[in-house]
This record gives C-alpha cells, sequence and structure tokens, in this order.
C-alpha cells in the first residue's frame, strides 16, 4: 500500500471516528437524565368536551372531580378539559367549519346533533355522532322551559289575565302605556320579556317555538305555520317587548337575576337556569321570581355525544366514554340536582329535602311536571324559518 | 515553457492536517450541542430570530373607564403565579383600548380577549369577523363572562339635583334636557358614541325626539321633528369627549366649575365622592342601560395556553376575592350572592346611589337603527370651529414630524360630515396661518391635507403667538351656536413669542368671558416638551394636556377628535 493510501485511509477512518463520536454524544445529551431513571410514562390521555352553557357548571365541577381521581385507561391517565358553547352557536360553528373538533359534544338537545349530522354526512358519508351503538347519544340530564316572574309583575299580570302563558305576556306586551295599562305602577316602564337571542341560543329559539304551538294549539309546527302573517303579526307584538338580545345571549339567568326587573320582568329560559339564579335574584332585588310552566313543555335532553370522526384517537373517544359513564354514575348525577337538573338516573329524585326543587317550591316550582303536552323537534326547515324572520324581522328592527 | 515544480505531499504533513481538521470537527459538535442544550433551558427558539415565544401571554383590551380595576385584577392575577401543568406561567397582558377600538382591532389579532363596558360591542365584533370572512354564521366571540356591572346614570352635582326636583321625584332625561335648553348656563356633557354611555345618551336623545321608550325605528330617527329635538339638544353640550373615565378625571382635578352634569356608569359617583365631592346618581325614569362589562375571549388563532390563561383569569375575577374587590371598587358584582347591602359596602350609607334602582331600560334597537343613528347625529350634533395648531420648530425634524403628519391626517379622517369648520396655524420662530377655518367639505379636506403634507420643521418656538394667533381668529365673528376649541402641539420650550404668558392668559379670560368660549387641548410631544406651561393654558379653558410620543401621537389625535 502506497503512502497516499495511507494517508487517504487515516483521514477516512479518523472522519467515521468523529461521526460515530458525535453521534455517541447526541444521544447522551438527547436522553439526559433519562439515561439513568426509567423511562417516564406516555402522557395523559386528553379531551375535550363542548358543552351547553346551561350544563357547564354542573359538567366542570364533575370534570375537576374526575380528573382529581386519577382514572386510568391503558395505563394512562385522562385528562378532562370542559368548553362551555350554546349549542345553536356549536351548530353556526360546525355548519361554518370552524368548530375545534372536539372529544365529545353535550348540546341542550338531541335534535342539534341532528342537525350536525345532517351538516356533515353530504361530505362524510356518515354520521359523526352516532345515534345508536356503543359511542351512542345517551341523555345525561333533563330540564325544560319555564317562566321566571318577578313576584310584583307576576301579581299584576295574574290580576289583569287570570293566568300568565304566551297570549298574556303577548297582552302585556301591547298594553297601552305599558304597565300603566294593565294595571301596574307607572315607574315599571313598558312591559319587558327576557329570552335569550334566538340566532345564538336554542333556549331562545326554543322559546319563539313554544309560543307558536301555543298560538296554534298544537305542539307540531311546520313552515306554514312560521310563515303565516296572522301569527308573524302576534309574534313581532310579543318579540317587541324584549329589551335586548346582546347581552341576554350567553347567561339568560344570570341577566335576569342580574338586572332584575329593570331588564326583564318575565323570562322563559330553562327550569335549571331559573332554579340557580332564584335565590340571586331575590337577594339583589328583594323580591323572588315566581316559576310558571307553559301548557306546551320543551324538553332538553343534554345528550353526551363522542364524535366518530378520525379528529380524535379511539383512546380519546374510549376516555369520553368514561367519563361519560362517570356522568351518570349515582354520586355525580345526585350533584346534578344542587343545579336544578333533572338527574335520567332512576335511583335519583329531586325531592331530597336539600333539593332546590323542594326549596323553591312554594314560589312554583314542581318536582313532577304533569302531563302537559311536549313540544316535538322541529325539522331544519322550521329553525331556519324562524330564524330568517328573527335576523330580518327583530334583530334589525 | 518554465520550470513548474508540484506541490510536495508528505505523510507527517497531511498526518498533522488530519488531527488539525478533527479537532476542529470535535470542537465545532462540541459547541453545537452546547448551544442546542443552553438554547433548550433558556427556552429560545434558534428559528425564531432568538426571540422566546411568550405563547402563554393572554393580552386582554379593556375600555378605559375601568382601568383601575381593572389593572388591579391584572396584577393581582399575575402576581398569584398562576402556571399550566406543564409549569409554563399564565400571564395577562392589558392593553387599553376604546370599544370602538375593539371593534375595529378585533381581527388584527393584537388582543385574544376583550373587556369592553357593554356586551353590546360583542355583537358588533361578531358582525365585523363575518363581514371579514363573507361567511355569515362565522363567529369570533366565544367564551364569555361577566365580573361587575354598573348601570349607566347622569351623573349630578346634589345642589343641581335637588334644584330639579331629586329625590322627591323621578328625574329623567326629558328632565336633563329641559334644564339643558332653559339655562344657558347649565353645563353637561355626554361621551362620543365610541363608548356604551355615549351611544346610550345619543340613543336616549332620539327616543325623547320620538316620545318613546322601545321600538324606535328609522322612520323615527329621520323624522324632523326628531331630528330638530336632538339638534337643539345638542347645542346645550359642552363638548363631547372619549369617555366618561376622562371626565370623572376632569372633574376629580377641577371640581365643581367643570360641569353640571355628565352621563356615565353608576360606580363613577362612588368614586367621585371619595374623593370628597357631592355628586348623585339619577336613574332616567324613562329607561337606561347596564355596563355589564364582559370578560370575552376571541376564537382566533388561540394557543392551548391561552384558552387555559383565559380560562383561570375568568375563574378569578369571578371568584370571591376578585367579587369583594369589585364591590370595593364600586360596581355591583355579577356574583350574586355579594351583598350590596352588607357592611362595607359603597351602597351603604349613602342616598347617592340606590341599589334598588333602575327600574327600566330602554329598548335597545337593532344594528341598522343604530348604524342610523349614529349617522344621522352627526348633522344633529354641534358643529365645531377648531384650529390645529403645529409645532414645526427645528426640534421637530424627522421622524417627529413624520408621526405628526401621520397623527393630523387621522385627526381630519375623524372628523365627518361636513359641518365642522377645522383650520391650521403652525409655528416656529413666528406663527403663520395655512389654512383659514372652513367647512372640510372634500376640496377643503385636500386643501388641508396638502398643508399636513408640506410641513418642515426649523426655527425657534413661539408657541404663545401660535395659540394667540388661533385664539383671535376664534373669536372674529364667531357663531355662538358651535364649539370653540384649539388643539396645540409642541416639543420644547417657548422661545420666539413677542406675547408674554400672562398676556395670553388674560387675553383668554377676558375673551372667554366677552366672546364664545374657546377651550384648549393640548398635547406635549416628547420629553422636552413644556408640560408646566401646557397645563396652565389649558387650565385657564377647563381643557386638558395629553402626553404624547412618537409612538402614541395617531392615537392621541384619534381620541382628541371624539371631542368633537
Amino acid at each position: 500500500m502506497s503512502r497516499t493510501r495511507v494517508v487517504f485511509f487515516v483521514i477516512v477512518g479518523a472522519a467515521v471516528l468523529i461521526v460515530l463520536i458525535g453521534l455517541a454524544a447526541g444521544g447522551v445529551f438527547e436522553q439526559g437524565p433519562s439515561a439513568l431513571v426509567p423511562p417516564t410514562p406516555p402522557g395523559p390521555i386528553e379531551i375535550r368536551i363542548v358543552a351547553a352553557s346551561t350544563i357547564y357548571p354542573w359538567v366542570d365541577e364533575a370534570a375537576s372531580a374526575f380528573n382529581s381521581e386519577e382514572h386510568i385507561m391503558e395505563g394512562q391517565p385522562i385528562r378532562v378539559q370542559v368548553v362551555p358553547m350554546d349549542g345553536l352557536e356549536a351548530l353556526r360553528r360546525f355548519d361554518a367549519q370552524t368548530m375545534e373538533i372536539p372529544t365529545a359534544w353535550i348540546p341542550e338537545s338531541r335534535y342539534l346533533v341532528e342537525l350536525v349530522n345532517a351538516v356533515y354526512k353530504p361530505q362524510m358519508g356518515r354520521d359523526v355522532f352516532l345515534t345508536d351503538g356503543e359511542y351512542r347519544a345517551r341523555p345525561i340530564a333533563i330540564s325544560l322551559l319555564a317562566w321566571g316572574v318577578y313576584q310584583s309583575r307576576a301579581r299584576v299580570l295574574e290580576e289583569a289575565f287570570g293566568e300568565i302563558n304566551w297570549q298574556a305576556l303577548h297582552d302585556a306586551a301591547v298594553a297601552q302605556d305599558g304597565w300603566p295599562g294593565i294595571g301596574g305602577p307607572a315607574d315599571w316602564g313598558y312591559f319587558k320579556l327576557l329570552i335569550p337571542s334566538p340566532n345564538r341560543n336554542i333556549a331562545g329559539l326554543s322559546a319563539m317555538i313554544s309560543a307558536a304551538g301555543e298560538y296554534f294549539g298544537r305542539p307540531d309546527i311546520s313552515v306554514a305555520d312560521v310563515m303565516d302573517e296572522d301569527f308573524q303579526q302576534w309574534l313581532y307584538e310579543l318579540m317587541s317587548a324584549v329589551p335586548e338580545f346582546s347581552s341576554a345571549g350567553a347567561y339568560p339567568g344570570e341577566s335576569l337575576a342580574l338586572f332584575g326587573p329593570s331588564g326583564g320582568e318575565v323570562g322563559q329560559l330553562l327550569e335549571s337556569d331559573i332554579l340557580t339564579h332564584m335565590a340571586g335574584a331575590a337577594q339583589r332585588w328583594g323580591e323572588p321570581l315566581l316559576v310558571y310552566y307553559p301548557r306546551f313543555v320543551t324538553w332538553f335532553d343534554y345528550p353526551f355525544t363522542i364524535w366518530i370522526g378520525p379528529e380524535t384517537t379511539a383512546a380519546e373517544k374510549n376516555a369520553a366514554l368514561e367519563f361519560e359513564h362517570y356522568l351518570l354514575s349515582l354520586e355525580v348525577q345526585t350533584r346534578a340536582v344542587n343545579y336544578g337538573l333533572r338527574p335520567v338516573h332512576d335511583q335519583v329524585g329531586v325531592d331530597l329535602p336539600d333539593s332546590p326543587f323542594v326549596e323553591w317550591e312554594e314560589y312554583g316550582v314542581v318536582t313532577v311536571v304533569p302531563r302537559y303536552t311536549a313540544m316535538r323537534s322541529p325539522s331544519r326547515d322550521v329553525l331556519e324559518t324562524f330564524l330568517t324572520w328573527f335576523e330580518r324581522n327583530i334583530a334589525e328592527r | 515553457m518554465g520550470d513548474v515544480r508540484e506541490p510536495r505531499v508528505t505523510l507527517t504533513g497531511l498526518i498533522g492536517l488530519a488531527v488539525v481538521v478533527s479537532v476542529l470537527v470535535v470542537f465545532c459538535c462540541m459547541a453545537w450541542f452546547a448551544v442546542q442544550k443552553l438554547s433548550s433551558w433558556m427556552g429560545i427558539d434558534l428559528t425564531s430570530g432568538g426571540e422566546p415565544e411568550d405563547s402563554a401571554t393572554l393580552v386582554v383590551a379593556y375600555s378605559p373607564e375601568k382601568a383601575e380595576l381593572f389593572l388591579e385584577l391584572v396584577e393581582n392575577f399575575n402576581s398569584a403565579g398562576h402556571t399550566s401543568a406543564d409549569g409554563t406561567p399564565l400571564r395577562i397582558r392589558a392593553v387599553e383600548l376604546s370599544p370602538q377600538g375593539m371593534v375595529d382591532g378585533a381581527i388584527g389579532g393584537e388582543f385574544q380577549a376583550v373587556s369592553p363596558d357593554s356586551s353590546f360591542w360583542l355583537s358588533q365584533m361578531d358582525a365585523a369577523y363575518a363581514d371579514y370572512i363573507g361567511h355569515d354564521d362565522a363567529l369570533l366571540v366565544t367564551q364569555q363572562v361577566r365580573y361587575a356591572v354598573s348601570p349607566v346614570v347622569i351623573v349630578m352635582w346634589r345642589d343641581e339635583a335637588e334644584d330639579m326636583g331629586w329625590p322627591r321625584r323621578p328625574l329623567g332625561w326629558s328632565d336633563l334636557l329641559e334644564r339643558a335648553r332653559s339655562d344657558p348656563d347649565f353645563r353637561w356633557s355626554h361621551p362620543s358614541t365610541s363608548s356604551a354611555a355615549g351611544l346610550l345618551a345619543t340613543l336616549a336623545e332620539f327616543y325623547a325626539g320620538a316620545g318613546k321608550t322601545r321600538d324606535l325605528t328609522i322612520y323615527d330617527v329621520q323624522d324632523q321633528y326628531t331630528l330638530d329635538y336632538v339638534a337643539e339638544l345638542e347645542r346645550t353640550v359642552s363638548y363631547y369627549g372619549e369617555g366618561e373615565w376622562a371626565v370623572a378625571r376632569q372633574i376629580a382635578e377641577q371640581g365643581r366649575g367643570y360641569l353640571d352634569a355628565f352621563v356615565g356608569q353608576e360606580q363613577l359617583v362612588i368614586y367621585l365622592n371619595r374623593l370628597g365631592y357631592d355628586l348623585v346618581a339619577v336613574y332616567p325614569q324613562e329607561g337606561t342601560f347596564w355596563e355589564d362589562h364582559p370578560l370575552a375571549l376571541l376564537d382566533l388563532n388561540l394557543t392551548d395556553i391561552q384558552r387555559l390563561t383565559f380560562r383561570r383569569f375568568a375563574e378569578y375575577i369571578t371568584g370571591p376575592e376578585a367579587q369583594q374587590l369589585v364591590l370595593e371598587h364600586g360596581y355591583r358584582p355579577a356574583d350574586l350572592t355579594v351583598d350590596l347591602e352588607g357592611e362595607g359596602s359603597p351602597f351603604v350609607g349613602t342616598d347617592a346611589v340606590d341599589p334598588s334602582q333602575p327600574q327600566s331600560v330602554l329598548q335597545m334597537p337593532g344594528g341598522q337603527v343604530i348604524e342610523v343613528v349614529l349617522d344621522v347625529w352627526w348633522y344633529t350634533k354641534r358643529p365645531t370651529d377648531v384650529f390645529l395648531v403645529v409645532d414645526t420648530s427645528g426640534s421637530m425634524e424627522g421622524e417627529k414630524l413624520e408621526r405628526v403628519r401621520d397623527a393630523l391626517t387621522v385627526f381630519i379622517n375623524g372628523i365627518r360630515g361636513d359641518r365642522d369648520r377645522v383650520g391650521l396655524v403652525e409655528f416656529y420662530d413666528y406663527p403663520v396661518l395655512r389654512n383659514q377655518l372652513s367647512v372640510l367639505s372634500p376640496s377643503q379636506r385636500l386643501a388641508l391635507q396638502n398643508t399636513i403634507n408640506s410641513l418642515e420643521a426649523g426655527g425657534g418656538t413661539a408657541l404663545l403667538d401660535g395659540v394667540a394667533m388661533a385664539y383671535s381668529l376664534l373669536q372674529t365673528n364667531p357663531d355662538p351656536e358651535r364649539i370653540h376649541a384649539i388643539v396645540v402641539m409642541t416639543d420644547g420650550i417657548e422661545n420666539s413669542s413677542t406675547l408674554s404668558f400672562g398676556e395670553l392668559a388674560t387675553r383668554i379670560s377676558q375673551g372667554n368671558q366677552t366672546g364664545v368660549p374657546v377651550v384648549i387641548f393640548a398635547v406635549a410631544y416628547g420629553d422636552d416638551a413644556d408640560y408646566d406651561t401646557l397645563e396652565r393654558l389649558v387650565g385657564i379653558t377647563g381643557g386638558r394636556v395629553w402626553e404624547g410620543t412618537p409612538a402614541n401621537i395617531r392615537n392621541l389625535y384619534q381620541i382628541i377628535s371624539t371631542y368633537f
């Protein structure tokens, strides 16, 4: 071998050695302390639950308890994060494809799930939230629309109209000179109705549908009903009593209690939302709310629905299922009652001594809802017709 | 052909070379690993220019009227050392912005959350976003909470309110407006419509003109009787302004003589009375609005850690400690378990505020009606004659003057409609009238813009002569129906005027008595500006001084334009 070749191999050898040293050093640096200690376990399974604002406080409290209990799945801890969002807002975000896909969604009503499935089915070829099987949507609590009425106003309304229903509220809304026109004092001003913004909050949209049910005397509303000119005039007059929609969209029960009769003397809201704010309203304004139930009842079943698309992993879907079972457990269902929700667990009643249903019974709250007629879920066409009418006639009034 | 010698390669030389190269490569590898490790430990991202990326900080824009409360809440939150599960600090950075500024900047990404004075603005942000991305269903505002509320009231000195019958009988917008019409000495103000209080006051005038408390329509707004009514009322406004907090600060500094009444939130009555004043909150019997101070997250390129920061901050400001602080500041806490009439509450032991009020709100009209109200307001509000007095001395050379040109442009763009008159006086060794007062028609706007573009720096600082020239011109054949004002800006110390300060002060004091009242607003621009002289100058007329820098001068002139 010539001297030149020896030199060549020496240089190549040195270069290889340097590379090997480098790789070894890199490996040591990269591993750092882990070279000396056992490997760390894989990170937690993080799931994101989008929950309707009216059920959020209960679900969030349950998530905190769940997280602190260190639930493990396949060797990994589960971490639950809950994001509040009204069902209608979520629907709009799904529609606009601006929704960050959650692991699971708890809207106010099952028919919102069906509406989202209808949005995605044409492009995905299947439902994104299953309605049967292990991952099917299951109700986790129940509530219904009811009226919360400040006591002083309730007395005048009952005196004037005999009972409190949509027609009485309509007549109060069109009374000449407002409250003085139906026997109230002048400083109450005009009659003020609080319902959440129908284009942001499903309870607001449902309130309009409930009013339609009473107007037509039946629980199923068609597009033709919504287009009826006499009905539209009647609904316009009723909705003219709503002072504003912008601040009542997110937390209508809080608005009813926080602004008192000045912002809304009568509110049609979820029963749970009213119950949660009964004490606060009485404390802040010195008079309680009385609760009344409409003739046509609108139920909200809060379905826990797991996203089936590929945006979430199988482990995340199973973790969501685990959390769903937790929400349905006896202990967590019992805690739902404190939030004014009616549990779905057949062994949990709402008539325990410290239940808000019992505490406020003398103010009109009932533990067992009488067999009123339930409003039927409207079709997407009916919803859209209502929303279009609202946008054109009320939101832009 | 010459003798060319081939270089001779020796074994020793090659081995030496190899050793040197090897040592260098090993050294470079070690250095590279060291830098990588150090940068990792220090949190520096080497691929993004060396600056640490602070994705955990949530920038929150808040409206000025609650600055004291909000900044205290933010400070408490930041100092509590909240962290994420992996130890990342969760921090809030607060930036002050008018609600209209939030609407204008919401899609710019400079802040991720907002706390305006009213939820009304959140709807405006959603609408602006939907418009921006071209999808009606798009929503920008996501999670929101309330932490403090306060009703909009008419803030009045007790003796004025008692003169009008308070508290024996309920007072309202119509009483205020009647008083303003019948008493030429009665001075009142409402903020511009870029805040909830200003918007309410404007809407209340249109409601009063239309004789309604709800169902205000575009037809009502454009009805000639309503327009005349509003115009007559607006003639009684002393001047407008950027917000209720600016008025409150002026009252805090100047006391009883500043104004007889202004429109603002109830909390300001508590705030000012703590300073020793005797003001009362009049809850308008026709109805009012609530400032509900939402904290809302904007769903635009948020990091997970920013969402977590929002959540923690929302939990903090609605929690018991913060809610107590909210009450101490004179707001009604959103937590309904906090008793407004409990021990130590600012609502107890005073009749200046009444927690059982208000009884009614005015109905908030839809977006189209509000748009028409705002548009029409420009044609009914009190018109203004304003002189811009601009320092172009030598010290203004370069970037300083460039920023001022930009700010002056913003100012004239902020004056809408074609009823206000604007003029411009430039001063250096002496004052020069560059643009006579003239209505801002398109051609006059262009002429004024050309003047602004042509401003050059050089010479001394004849500040007092410049103000004197503008003042004389405003007092020449004045229209008493108009607001008369001077906006003077200087970056240096007076050194070239023929007038002394005393002479000018006397001239203004006497002129404001015998002629029309002229208000002077001043911008002390940069570190060398003579703040004291400006403060004394504006003090004669009840105006105000702002401290300007090249960074804020644009925003400052935008704010000043809201006074007209």
